[in-house]
């Protein structure tokens, strides 16, 4: 077996954490519990080690219009500080990957792209021939990066970085610095609530820098989650994972994520056959389930009636709903939300009913929630 | 007695699969170990066999979920289920927070209990069995 790349915070992990392997990287799996630190981020804060992302640097005069053939948004429209969600699709509109792309300057721009993929990611950008003038870096391993999420996740934060986080609306980046390090921070994340994405610069693993000092500060007022947390907390909030939810076979209109085409948008890589599937009818539909009894796991069959309309893609307990919630890959005639439907649990068929996530009310959890306690 | 941080109560018996029994009265108590418990971190959804259920030692007996992972029960004996420790459905927690005692699972009227004990291991083996799978 290959050897385990670590993080900048592996020592702290090791110490305090059950570790788990994670696209070639050893991370933490959780340092309580699962439960604990998932409510930790819904009501409070938590800090997740998410350094093994893949982080690639694009700089130069024709970035933009290069990153502009690259996803179905629109890249030159966004001011500089934005940050914005997005795909990497193949000739027939399957899902490579999604990213998020930060815009730091006019011709300087950020991916940050999930661990496993971040190869054929590179692989597939190359291809594309990035034009003389656009140099790529990719600084995943010369960088690391902190998630701070949850309603007080601004509180945490705060006194370890200069930028006034109060004027950092959601899905903007800014260049600063934490405890006097050279750092990028937006105003994003994985887990439905309000929070911050740091990447802290110049802080590879032997020479961290202030890196690891960042992160035991931020121990000490916000809750360390691992990657146990990191998915309850996506799937409750309804996010796709790319590998079980999304992927190479899935197109963005399968995935429910065409609000990220950017409408009227042509000549980026798989727009000739998003084209065409805007043209046909859908077969299968990303949608969420939940279920009264049992926790729905990947694979499971969805039943609608006594007829197999689709199957589960990801599955969890909600720590929230303290329900079993499920995204699944369904027929999108006779699934809409609200839908009675049954999950095969094992031998027995649980009554559950499809929703459109996120899973918890919007008005009392999420960043959309009525005062974020900040 | 306590094998690192798992506790092995010496007046269980115990099965490979981390599986404890205890006789009470009658009738014979089955749970899962500190080990299994802290193995799945955060037990929140228990679906043992039902009341009048047959099990058969070392089969199946229903399942033990954390917010990660199924993990399978293995009944220590034959018999017939004749208590489910009803508890759990709104606090399964109890089976991290007191595996040997709140958090039980299910209660088993033995075949033949005399000849199960024989193939479940005492405390002092379960924790010989344990701490060669920690060593791996």
């Amino acid at each position: 077996m290959d050897v385990l790349k670590t993080t900048q915070f592996h020592q702290y992990h090791s110490e305090h954490a059950k570790l788990t392997e994670f696209a070639g990287y050893e991370m933490p799996l959780w340092y309580t519990t699962t439960t604990d630190e998932h409510l930790a981020v819904r009501n409070d804060s938590g800090i997740f080690d998410v350094s093994h992302m893949g982080r690639f640097m694009f700089r130069g005069g024709p970035t933009a219009s290069f990153l502009e053939g690259l996803v179905p948004t629109q890249v030159q429209k966004q001011s500089v500080g934005k940050e914005f969600y997005t795909l990497l699709l193949n000739d027939r509109a399957g899902i490579i990957d999604d990213l998020v792309i930060l815009r730091l300057g006019e011709t300087e721009f950020m991916l940050v792209v999930n661990a496993a993929n971040a190869g054929t990611d590179m692989d597939h950008i190359r291809n594309r021939g990035p034009p003389e003038g656009v140099e790529i870096e990719d600084l995943t391993s010369s960088s690391a990066m902190v998630a701070v999420q949850g309603p007080k996740a601004q509180k945490a934060l705060q006194p370890l970085t200069d930028l006034d986080l109060g004027q950092l609306r959601k899905f903007r980046c800014s260049e600063t610095k934490v405890l006097g390090q050279p750092s990028i921070i937006s105003r994003t994340g994985y887990t439905g609530e309000d929070g911050f994405e740091v990447i802290i610069l110049d802080a590879s693993n032997d020479e961290p820098g202030r890196a690891t000092e960042f992160w035991e500060r931020l121990t000490e007022v916000s809750k360390p989650c691992g990657l146990g947390a990191r998915d309850s907390l996506r799937l409750e909030a309804g996010l796709p994972l790319h590998g079980l939810d999304i992927d190479q076979q899935t197109n963005p209109l399968q995935a429910d994520l065409v609000w990220v085409l950017s409408p009227g948008k042509t000549g980026y890589a798989g727009s000739e056959a998003v084209s065409d599937l805007r043209t046909k009818t859908l077969d299968v539909v990303r949608r969420g389930v939940i279920v009264e009894q049992g926790i729905p796991r990947h694979g499971f069959d969805v039943l609608g009636g006594s007829d197999s309309v689709g199957k589960v893609t990801s599955g969890t307990f909600s720590p929230i709903l303290r329900k079993g919630i499920a995204l699944c890959r369904l027929r999108p005639e006779g699934t809409e939300p609200g839908t009675r439907v049954r999950v095969v649990i094992r031998d027995s068929a649980q009554d559950g009913q499809t929703v459109k996530p996120p899973f918890y009310d919007e008005r009392q959890y999420g960043w959309k929630r009525q005062g974020n306690g900040n | 007695m306590k094998l690192q941080s798992y506790d092995i109560p010496d007046d269980l018996l115990y099965t490979k699969e981390h599986e404890w029994a205890r006789e009470v009265g009658p009738s014979v108590r089955v749970g899962i170990t500190d080990y299994a418990a802290k193995t799945l971190n955060d037990v929140v959804y228990v679906a043992p066999s039902k009341v009048n259920d047959e099990v058969i030692q070392f089969k199946s007996m229903g399942t033990v979920e954390s917010i990660k992972a199924v993990s399978e029960l293995y009944s220590p004996l034959s018999g017939t289920v004749t208590r489910v420790n009803t508890e759990l459905d709104l606090h399964p927690e109890l089976v991290n927070k007191s595996p040997y005692s709140e958090g039980w699972l299910v209660e088993v009227k033995a075949l033949d209990f005399a000849s199960d004990r024989k193939r479940l291991l005492d405390a002092k083996q379960y924790a010989a069995h344990l701490e060669t799978l920690l060593k791996k």
